[in-house]
């Protein structure tokens, strides 16, 4: 019974999933049922979140903590802190696809694939064990692959088929560094791996099969974290995707791949002895993401493929703090904890600009920046929040985004790792040309048409919340600190 | 550790050239004169022996199958799944027995999607 109640989180998505598809099959096909089946299904699965968050704080309120079904998942602050963010992210993904509902007729569909694979994400952040993990990955995939051709023209089929293709050979990768290290350790549970890697991992031999199976994982991950140089489907899946899908690849998704390779490298291969290869790498790794990132961003005219090109280059500063983490032990836990802390500021900062994008772009019809024009004159609070969540991925105060960076430097500084810092710092430099650009656009140039316009109500809500949210995290960044800092102890 | 993994490198060359060897052989064996070549209608065919082929595998199927296919691979999963659980119900008591249950309801509401969304007709 232990095992269902700390699970309570992700069952309660699931169920909320389960009830959205016997509810569109009970009610009858037909117009005016669809009206309410929309409006039920958005209830449901709006419960569903609330139910979820509302379980993962009575598991805090009870100290619920612990293993669950046999070792394979676990309740620690590190699951709860993603429990909160990958609930809350679900939360605005669904109120901010009101709008793309209003034109479908598959909303249960949408919302249970939506709420599946936010299960699959609360999971890979919970889970401690190869199976379980692998299991929970492809849970979000399958759903998210789906969700990515929902439009089903031919742009949207493009990005699904690109995403399917690529997410597969990722998995075969991942799987294949899993096979690595169970064939090496003869266990599944990460505790076991990091016992086998610490008792044996200084013999020659395993030492080299050991970074074999690092660089397989890294690189099965690295696509869902989507870093160079495994970004390739990232600007085609994103411009294709309907647009609150794509904002929720690009933040829940990335969130949950970090948990995941967080868990999997700072547990099994935490090591001192294997840490200090995989450091390496993700430090390479990080500089390189950010700075191709930032400079195909530069070219972009797509608003949507801008933003993709965006979370390349916040995912590889994201990685200065995973490269941070083992470069010297005992600032483990400061790396760990400004990743952490980052993903939930980026969270709030990039669903403001998605949500922003949903509703300006479905107005004026049209995802070129160059279109943006004067949008400010014709839906000023819009264009506000746009421009101030533009702003904070750019990383200036007092916003959220320069909190994330200055935390994310520190670290790296910390563990004497001043040439990336560098690198950070130059690159928050050149985003800001590319990001200012839409803002300048917005606000300089004279609008194509003189008709203003306000948001969808379920929008306007989403917007004013990720907005403020990000301003609190930027003012008043202790609780999150606090709550990454316990998030990031359970790896000490 | 390392001699180990020499043991599976050993098996790999050997598995590349087991099959080189043969057709390199062959074709040498072709070169000298010593094999005879003498392609006829029943030796060009796909299957020698079996039904004999028609047309090519070119052609369009109805994508109907593809529902049926995919609902095929579920219960066929299930019908897997099921067969450890079967094996010893006493031991896994009633926890194992609620564990099933969920397992089937969940696929359950799979086919009554299927089912009620006219995936299994054949219009």
């Amino acid at each position: 019974m232990t095992d269902v109640i700390r699970l309570g989180p992700e069952l309660a998505l699931l169920i909320a999933a389960g009830l959205i598809v016997l509810m569109d099959i009970a009610l009858p096909v037909s117009r005016e049922a669809a009206r309410t089946k929309r409006a039920l299904g958005f209830a449901l699965a709006l419960a569903g979140v609330a139910g979820s968050i509302g379980w993962s704080a009575v598991l805090i309120a009870a100290d619920e903590q612990g293993e669950a079904f046999s070792g394979t998942l676990v309740v620690d602050d590190f699951s709860l802190f993603f429990n909160f963010l990958l609930a809350g992210i679900t939360g605005m993904i669904v109120l901010a696809s009101a709008d793309l509902l209003a034109r479908t007729r598959f909303h249960a569909e949408y919302l249970a694939l939506v709420l599946a694979s936010a299960t699959g994400m609360m999971l890979m952040a919970g889970a401690v064990d190869l199976i379980a993990i692998f299991v929970a990955l492809e849970l979000q995939s399958i759903c998210l692959y789906v969700l990515v051709g929902f439009l089903k023209d031919s742009r949207s089929a493009e990005a699904s088929l690109k995403y399917l293709l690529l997410g597969a050979v990722s998995t075969a990768l991942t799987l294949y560094g899993m096979a690595y290290l169970f064939g090496l350790s003869g266990a599944t549970g990460l505790r076991d791996i990091a016992e086998f890697v610490s008792a044996s991992g200084g013999d020659s031999g395993t030492r080299a099969a050991l970074v074999l199976a690092t660089v397989f994982l890294a690189a099965g991950l690295g696509f869902k974290m989507a870093v160079v140089p495994f970004q390739m489907w990232v600007p085609d899946v994103y411009q294709g995707a309907p647009t609150p899908v794509t904002a929720y690849l690009s933040v829940a998704s990335k969130a949950a791949g970090f948990a995941v390779v967080m868990r999997i490298f700072l547990v099994a291969l935490g090591e001192g002895l294997i840490s200090s290869d995989w450091a390496t790498m993700f430090a390479v790794i990080a500089a390189v993401s950010m700075t191709a990132g930032n400079l195909m961003a530069l070219v972009q005219t797509d608003i949507k493929r801008m933003l993709g090109y965006s979370s390349i280059a916040q995912a590889g500063t994201f990685l200065i703090g995973l490269a941070a983490v083992a470069a010297q032990d005992p600032q483990l836990l400061l790396g760990a904890s400004s990743v952490v802390f980052f993903l939930g500021a980026y969270a709030f900062t990039n669903l403001g600009a998605f949500i922003a994008v949903i509703a300006i772009s479905q107005k004026i019809a049209s995802d070129e920046i160059a279109d943006y024009a004067g949008v400010a004159k014709r839906s000023p609070w819009l264009a506000a929040g746009l421009a101030a969540c533009l702003i904070s991925l750019t990383g200036i105060p007092p916003t959220a985004g320069f909190i994330a960076k200055v935390y994310v430097f520190n670290a790296a500084v910390q563990a004497d790792l001043v040439w990336l810092a560098l690198i950070g710092v130059l690159n928050g430099v050149v985003s800001a040309y590319y990001y200012l650009r839409v803002v300048l656009n917005m606000y300089a140039q004279e609008p194509a048409s003189e008709e203003t316009f306000q948001p969808s109500l379920s929008l306007g809500v989403a917007m004013a919340i990720a907005v403020a949210g990000m301003f609190l995290i930027g003012i008043y960044p202790n609780p999150l600190i606090q709550a990454s800092e316990s998030a990031a102890a359970v790896f000490g | 550790m390392l001699p180990e993994w020499g043991q599976v490198g050993f098996l790999l060359l050997l598995a590349l050239l087991f099959p080189i060897g043969g057709i390199g052989f062959s074709w040498l064996l072709g070169r000298l004169g010593i094999r005879p070549e003498r392609p006829d209608r029943v030796k060009e065919d796909t299957y020698e022996c079996g039904v004999e082929t028609e047309g090519t595998a070119w052609v369009q199927f109805n994508f109907r199958y593809y529902y049926f296919a995919l609902l095929f691979v579920i219960f066929d999963v299930e019908a897997v799944f099921l067969y450890p659980w079967a094996v010893s119900p006493q031991r896994l008591a009633v926890a194992g027995f609620v564990e099933v249950l969920t397992f089937v309801a969940i696929l359950f509401i799979g086919l009554a999607y299927a089912w009620r969304k006219k995936a299994l007709e054949w219009l």
